[in-house]
């Protein structure tokens, strides 16, 4: 009973992450119909890069000193940035882990890097590289920040795999992007979300939210039994079972971890906001009968 | 309170859905970039904002660099269409040339430093310290260049080659009139309705203006050279339909 209903909650993400991968693909189809000369399906044909949050941060500093988006930038992207941004100071990188579809791509790549890996996927690389390795995306943010501004030109889509896989068919892709892309996706067999984790710039902007987000992940540590199902299932390797408030910059609001999904004693891992820890009797009660199957 | 997915789906929808509803409404959502460049305190267009998807008859309009300037001095063929040529298009007629181990490509940046020379107004480049040797000779023709841009120009010249027959200018080979019959008859063969063909370019191939106002319901636009999917967006008009209609009788001709 129990497992049906995580399933069901599971399912409400999976549903949001494919319309966006879909509507993704379809804009990427139609900009190419209509480079073609064909009507577009459904819906119109922008470029890409008019549809990416990432477009706004990088155009930021060319916007409120000279009142200009930089090249191949348009209004809509920097719309959407504030969007995204507000979104995220609600509720922390619900863009990463319900929204992008390169997120999407690499997360679905996973779930096969699983079956053939078991227990050792997503632990390869040695803890101490790994946490690391994980400031790497804030250089990657300040270099492409900085240098998009004293150029004014959209530097970032050279080297950007997301643009790579969603614009294959066009002659805008670089040979570097579409290696980046090749071996993103060949790293995700091995690594969850190895691109948000390590690279990914909007993701490093995105993830300093978590630590003043209005919606906070909490621990209630007198009903946690300390069994760890949050840690295993957090694709950003993050240690929940150990925090009270979790605001590990790389969280990414998948939301897997929580007593809705995963954790199995109600009432203790929970996304929440202006709400007093509520007494351990109760969930422990809850969690018993939910054990021994009573609870139906 | 406790969020739970259900939560996070509203927000989603509400946060970007709506917003990008309510940034539409006031105008605040364009996907088109705006593509007019800079403009100096001295009212001067700003060179590096030239961009690829600029047409050539746009650089005209921004930076009165005329487009029958760009046509002769990069060495395009006669008839090409200033409404319909990008600046990004040249990197599809040239080939790239490796000069001291570089590879130099004729494109955006190089239509940057033509138009710096051309207009004598500033432009530093990064990228092009060559330029073909048409382009050299038509602006030394043209007197735009100092003396000094002059000695350094022809010693950073290099001889243009294009990637396909197709691109050449006309007919080194071939009469004039042999040229011109071959031309036509390549583009009887190939000529297709694409996003890209000038209504000029429809009634070259033979469709009469009665035609035209026949199946679209208009007469003919006084500038043939606006491009046909526009014409037809602005008028209210699947382009699909349309196309369709001209590409069965072009068929049937």
């Amino acid at each position: 009973m129990l497992k049906k209903q995580n399933k069901n909650k599971r399912l409400i993400r999976l549903a949001v992450q494919i319309f966006f991968l879909a509507l993704i693909i379809l804009i990427s189809f139609n900009h190419f119909r209509s480079e073609q000369g064909l009507e577009p399906l459904l819906i119109g044909s922008p470029s890409l890069h008019a549809v990416c949050p990432f477009g706004g941060v990088v155009t930021i500093y060319s916007y409120f000193t000279e009142g200009t988006f930089i090249q191949k930038i348009s209004q809509s992207s920097f719309t959407l940035m504030w969007l995204v941004l507000g979104l995220t100071l609600l509720f922390g990188p619900v863009f990463c882990g319900w929204i992008c579809p390169f997120g999407t791509v690499q997360e679905f790549l996973g779930k096969i890097g699983r079956k053939i890996f078991k227990k050792r996927y997503n632990h390869f690389i040695p803890i101490k590289l790994d946490m690391l390795l994980r400031y790497l995306r804030y250089i990657i943010l300040i270099l492409v920040v900085v240098k998009t501004a004293t150029t004014a030109k959209l530097l970032f889509s050279n080297f950007d795999p997301y643009f790579a896989l969603f614009n294959i068919w066009s002659d805008e892709v670089t040979r570097l992007s579409l290696f980046i892309l090749a071996v993103v996706l060949i790293v995700s067999l091995f690594i969850e979300r190895p691109w948000c984790k390590y690279l990914c710039p909007l993701g490093a902007l995105l993830g300093i939210f978590n630590f003043f987000r209005i919606v906070k992940l909490k621990r209630n540590e007198k009903t946690c039994i300390n069994c760890k199902a949050c840690d295993r299932i957090c694709p950003m390797n993050i240690n929940i079972s150990t925090s009270k408030t979790v605001s590990n910059h790389q969280c990414i609001s998948c939301m897997l971890c929580t007593d809705e999904i995963t954790c199995p004693v109600n009432d203790t891992l929970n996304f929440s906001v202006l709400e007093k820890e509520s007494s351990g009797e109760d969930s422990l009660k809850k969690v018993k009968k939910t054990i021994s199957g009573g609870e139906k | 309170m406790k969020i739970r997915s259900l939560h996070m789906l509203l927000a989603i929808i509400t946060i970007v859905g709506g917003g990008i509803l309510l940034a539409n409404e006031l105008g605040l959502y364009s996907t088109i970039r705006e593509k007019s460049p800079r403009v100096t305190a001295e009212g001067v267009h700003i060179i590096s904002d030239i961009r690829g998807s600029h047409t050539l008859e746009e650089i005209e309009k921004y930076y009165q660099l005329p487009a029958s300037s760009i046509i002769e001095a990069f060495g395009l063929k006669v008839d090409t269409d200033p409404n319909s040529f990008k600046v990004k298009d040249l990197k599809e007629i040239f080939k790239p040339i490796e000069i001291e181990g570089e590879e130099y490509i004729i494109e955006t940046d190089t239509v940057r430093v033509f138009a710096s020379l051309y207009l004598k107004n500033p432009y530093t480049s990064e990228e092009t310290f060559y330029l073909s040797e048409s382009i050299v000779s038509y602006l030394i023709e043209n007197n735009k260049l100092t003396d000094k841009e002059k000695e350094y120009w022809l010693g950073h010249t290099f001889k243009a080659e294009y990637l396909g027959d197709n691109n050449l200018i006309g007919s080194e080979n071939l009469s004039p009139s042999e040229s011109i019959e071959n031309e036509v008859a390549e583009e009887a063969e190939e000529f297709e309705i694409t996003g890209k063909a000038t209504i000029q370019e429809l009634l070259d191939q033979g469709i009469t203006e009665e035609k035209f106002k026949e199946i679209t319901g208009f007469k003919v636009s006084e500038n043939k050279t606006i491009i046909l999917k526009d014409f037809i967006s602005e008028k209210g008009l699947e382009f699909k339909e349309v196309k369709e209609k001209f590409s069965e009788i072009l068929k049937n001709r």
